[in-house]
């Protein structure tokens, strides 16, 4: 090993010494002041727990009005506080069990849709959102409905729209990478 | 080595790989999904923030395993070379365009096999894409397109792929505070690290000691009726059928399949590319990967195109979901297939093969 080769090596060593130890006292900071705060599952708990008190405060009378089966009145209501709301997920599961319970089944599975498509956390196990099972229960429901309508009225936009809603809702509930 | 012997072990690969990924989605990995390089890309570029969807943030233990298996392969049995150079920039974004051929039609051509194993038909319209785009390659091949040749590097190039796959793995174990692991959607599904992890170190080895890829099987069948890989092939899909069956994961039918969509001429199209480009730079996405462990920089180039691609096919929504292709995802393949064809032009050398 010539002078150059020495040189090149201790500035090395010095190099990934210092690296190690910058990490090692980084990371070591960063967990301690992690630590102060919740692990990332607990905190995404804390985060629907928050979500779904939130939910509850906001459409409370609205799961009132349709629990004592004041349907219309409840889709009046909801239908104002959605044009505040246009983003909450919640507000289309609700709709969608609205419809459903009105007999209203293409604008119920239309309404689960749009829910899945802005929280997909409605059809995902790992979370306490899923709501996979109900909208199972809803397909099955109304697939022999929605398919005698399709042989009735064949070409039909809403029916086809349906059967489009319904394809989606099941792959998006049997799961997979996406 | 006989050409049984290595008939025999493209075999055992196949049978491995089929098996051994759907065994993983019995054990926790997101359904059809067990292994799939396009999905794993996707949730490693979600780990490095290289995009922000939490749901796909996962670092996939398979994937190191690959590597880290080929590479142990590689050097037991002195197969390991140092080799690079093949127009490394082209092979970079035929590797992105690869991933974002795979993203609009949800899956790598391993995940297309395991789908088809499992009764998803939506993957029929795909593997025809595929077979038409590696015929298409071989066209070109007979036509004289090739790339550069690749030469001999200085060894310290062929081990910077398994170094950054070790480095992951040290992130795996150590998660630092800059790495995220998502607690939800398909990241929070994953088998036990054990399983992963030896899972991918026994399949990258074998991988490598066979060449298994499933793009190169079909190849060598349509360039020179050479069957060695596609029995691979084969036996990938027989024993994913098999053990999908087995398990209680076979569900036949074309509607309510996990992560699939009814769009097939997009499906298609872009694995058309897909192959198409595996053809020109040699190799699926699951060969680009194990080529890495055994010193192949113009891999390891890919395989970094393949990351960055994965990044922005989830960043960018150039991808499909189960709603459908994204309007991105559809120009980005229509790019991906206009740069093949941009590449035949210019790669085109008069000597090739004839008939």
């Amino acid at each position: 090993m010539d002078w150059f080769q020495r040189i090149v090596l201790t500035a090395l060593v010095v190099v990934i010494g210092a690296t190690g130890w910058m990490l090692i006292d980084h990371e070591l900071h960063a967990k301690s002041s992690a630590a102060h705060t919740t692990d990332p599952a607990m905190k995404l708990q804390q985060h629907y727990a928050e979500l779904q008190r939130k939910n509850a405060r906001i459409f409370a009378k609205i799961i009132a009005l349709k629990e004592s089966g004041k349907y219309d009145a409840a889709m009046n209501r909801l239908k104002t506080l959605m044009a505040k709301h246009g983003d909450n997920a919640y507000g289309y599961v609700l709709l969608a069990r609205l419809e459903y319970a009105q007999g209203s089944l293409t604008n119920a599975l239309h309404a689960y849709r749009k829910a899945v498509e802005l929280d997909p956390d409605y059809v995902d196990k790992t979370t306490p959102l899923f709501i996979g099972t109900e909208i199972m229960d809803v397909i099955t429901k109304s697939r022999g409905k929605i398919n005698r309508e399709r042989k009735l009225k064949p070409g039909d936009p809403k029916i086809r729209a349906a059967v489009n809603d319904i394809y989606y809702l099941q792959r998006r509930i049997a799961g997979g990478c996406e | 080595m006989s050409l049984k012997k290595i008939f025999d072990i493209a075999i055992i690969t196949g049978l491995l790989l089929g098996g051994g990924s759907v065994l993983l989605s019995y054990l926790g990995n997101p359904v059809n999904s067990g292994i799939c390089l396009s999905c794993f890309l996707e949730n490693l570029a979600g780990a490095m923030k290289l995009h922000n969807e939490v749901r796909m943030s996962y670092i996939r233990p398979e994937l190191i395993g690959f590597v880290l298996g080929s590479f142990l392969v590689a050097k037991k049995t002195k197969r390991f070379r140092v080799t690079g150079g093949s127009s490394p920039v082209i092979r970079f974004f035929l590797g992105l365009f690869i991933i974002l051929g795979c993203a609009v039609f949800i899956g790598c051509p391993i995940k297309m096999i395991l789908r088809l194993a499992a009764g998803d038909l939506t993957a029929v319209a795909a593997t025809a894409g595929l077979v038409a785009g590696v015929w298409l390659g071989t066209r070109y091949i007979r036509a004289g397109v090739a790339l550069d040749r690749a030469g001999h590097l200085p060894a310290m190039n062929g081990y910077l792929f398994t170094i950054f796959a070790i480095l992951l793995l040290v992130f795996f174990f150590l998660k630092p505070t800059f790495i995220v692991f998502g607690q939800k959607g398909p990241a929070a599904l994953h088998a036990p690290w054990t399983v992963a992890i030896a899972a991918g170190l026994i399949i990258g080895g074998f991988a490598q000691a066979s060449g298994l890829c499933i793009t190169g099987g079909i190849r060598n069948l349509f360039l020179v009726g050479e069957k060695t890989l596609f029995m691979g092939v084969i036996a990938t899909l027989v024993s994913a059928f098999i053990v999908s069956l087995v398990t209680g994961q076979f569900h036949p039918g074309l509607h309510g399949q996990p992560a699939s969509h009814l769009d097939h001429f997009w499906s298609f199209l872009a694995m058309v590319l897909v192959g198409l480009a595996s053809t020109i730079i040699d190799g699926c996405p699951f060969r680009q990967i194990i080529k890495t462990g055994q010193g192949d920089v113009d891999a390891a180039i890919t395989s970094f195109g393949m990351l960055l691609g994965a990044a922005i096919a989830v960043g960018w929504s150039l991808r499909a979901t189960s709603a459908g292709p994204e309007f991105g995802g559809k120009i980005a393949v229509l790019a991906g297939l206009a740069m093949c064809l941009i590449i035949a032009l210019n790669y085109r050398r008069p000597q090739g093969l004839r008939r």
